[in-house]
């Protein structure tokens, strides 16, 4: 079965110079945990992306479509990332999921495909 | 029920649970479960089975592969041409194997930390159990066509996201045994609330007993399991008891000791023994000593308190929680006296609107000579909606302070 793995942080955290200091560690763990998952098989695709204020927004109200800067919902987390995994079972996804870095209160949600 | 009910449900938790192991469905094994029930009440009227476990795995079995088989057609018969017809072989020889033991499996998949807490509690006892969604409703005081799209929504999730029909890695079991267990004791939490009511689901606390037993029985080495099944069975020897003849609740310290079971306190004691010979300490096990040493009064003659306070001390530690802070005060005041408890219960922040607590502020003020304090505490308590049982103990208790002044 294929899970994505959304992985959802709190920017403001690597704000600071502690939070970038943070980053960087994040960011070589993710490195080792998606070689490691390549070399398995196991990671389809993946990805970091861009902070949010490089994010842009096209909503659809009433069939009208408008472009709107920032991100969709202004909420503290925000989607920093992405796994794309191909495992047997939820168990073996959310074992995955475990090890996904993230700074302290982030969260990381598993969601499977739809299977055609 | 009818004249076999009690052996069909015997039979269910292991006919289902190999089932949903073999066709990897549970509204399917439950469907198949649910036929080879209605054909048995026909068929063992005539010929009663001399295993009615084995018969009803084999009539399921069958008609679930039938029906799958039939599916897998009609589905096909859309795209390509028809399959040869299939031959009922494969259906027999499996249905002629000893039923696999898949219990343990269908348990840990109805309690997956992925389900939510209370949704847990329902599907395990509709699938494992067999309770009805009407009656588990009533039970979790929900209207059924809420009950019915919380299982639903349940069993979707585990079909969607691929929750796997397995026994975990042994690096996730405690976490996993933890929700299993976590799960029961909702179960059994609300089965303990119903008979204080009006026992509109009696029976019910049954099947949680029963499950725990199962539980036990499956995993034999974990002494928080057999801890939980210990405490099951403590607080259901008291069940004779829990209400007076206005039923009104009372409270273990002012049951009639010689109307608890005392074979549900032998088998309680024996399952503890063996959970303490694992020495491994847990919060059921600590819950299953405070309830065994409620229920040695019936050899000691009185409560002894400070066992009761100690025990709570260690709970306090494992789960810091205001229900057990609230208890530990009540088993100090018992214990050291009014006043030590009243302090204890001080410390409690941010409970004063929780029934428990006002109830135990009241007890322990009357106990303290403060009468006032208790007329109010029972005031409150009684303002926050008890059940009927709780309100008729509560406001006799009110009735009972003394009217003088205090000091």
């Amino acid at each position: 079965m294929q899970y994505m793995i959304l992985v959802y942080e709190p920017e403001a955290a690597y704000a600071t110079p502690e939070g970038q200091a943070k980053l960087k560690d994040i960011v070589g763990r993710h490195m080792a945990l998606a070689a490691e998952l390549k070399a398995k098989g196991v990671q389809k695709d993946g990805g970091g992306l861009q902070g949010t204020e490089t994010a842009t927004t096209v909503a659809t109200v009433n069939g009208q479509q408008t472009i709107h800067d920032g991100p969709f919902a202004e909420t503290r987390e925000h989607l920093g990332g992405y796994y794309l995994i191909d495992v047997p079972n939820l168990d073996e996804a959310l074992a995955i999921a475990r090890r996904v870095p993230v700074i302290d209160g982030g969260k990381v949600e598993v969601r499977p495909l739809i299977v055609h | 029920m009818s004249r076999f009910g009690a052996e069909i449900a015997a039979a269910r938790p292991r006919v289902v649970a190999a089932l949903a192991g073999r066709l990897r469905d549970l509204d399917l094994a439950e469907d198949a479960f649910a036929d080879a029930c209605a054909s048995a009440l026909v068929v063992w009227q005539n010929q009663p089975p001399r295993d009615p476990a084995a018969w009803l795995w084999r009539a399921a079995l069958r008609r679930a592969i039938d029906a799958k088989r039939r599916a897998t057609v009609r589905e096909r018969a859309r795209h390509d041409p028809p399959e040869p017809e299939p031959t009922p072989e494969e259906a027999l020889m499996a249905a002629d194997q000893p039923i696999p033991d898949e219990r343990l499996k269908l348990i840990f998949v109805c309690c997956h930390p992925a389900l939510a807490p209370d949704a847990r509690a329902a599907l395990t006892l509709k699938i494992v159990c067999g309770l009805s969604t009407a009656r588990l409703a009533r039970a979790f005081f929900v209207a059924e066509p809420a009950m019915l799209q919380r299982i639903t929504r349940a069993k979707a999730k585990i079909a969607g996201a691929g929750v796997p029909f397995e026994v975990p890695a042994r690096d996730a079991w405690p976490e996993r045994l933890d929700a299993v267990l976590t799960t029961l004791e909702i179960a059994y939490a609300q089965a303990y609330e119903d008979a204080a009511l009006a026992g509109e689901t009696a029976g019910f606390a049954d099947e949680v007993l029963r499950l725990s037993g199962l539980l036990a029985e499956l995993a034999p080495n974990e002494p928080e399991v057999l801890g939980l099944a210990a405490l099951a069975r403590f607080a259901e020897a008291r069940r004779p008891a829990r209400l007076d003849d206005t039923g009104a609740m009372v409270p273990p310290e002012r049951q009639d000791a010689g109307l608890w079971r005392q074979d549900m306190i032998v088998e309680g004691a024996r399952l503890l023994d063996r959970a303490a010979g694992l020495g491994r300490s847990g919060p059921r096990q600590i819950l299953a000593a405070i309830h065994a040493t409620h229920c040695a009064r019936a050899q000691d003659g009185a409560t002894d308190w400070s066992t009761i306070a100690a025990l709570y001390d260690a709970l306090s530690v494992v789960r810091p929680q205001a229900a057990v802070a609230v208890n530990r005060a009540v088993a100090i005041g018992e214990a050291r006296g009014a006043a030590a408890g009243l302090a204890e219960l001080a410390h409690i922040e941010g409970a004063s609107g929780w029934l428990p607590y006002q109830a135990a502020l009241a007890g322990l003020s009357v106990k303290a000579g403060r009468f006032d304090d208790a007329r109010n505490a029972y005031a409150a308590a009684l303002a926050l909606g008890p059940a009927a049982a709780e309100r008729l103990y509560l406001e006799r208790r009110r009735r009972d302070v003394p009217a003088q002044a205090e000091g």
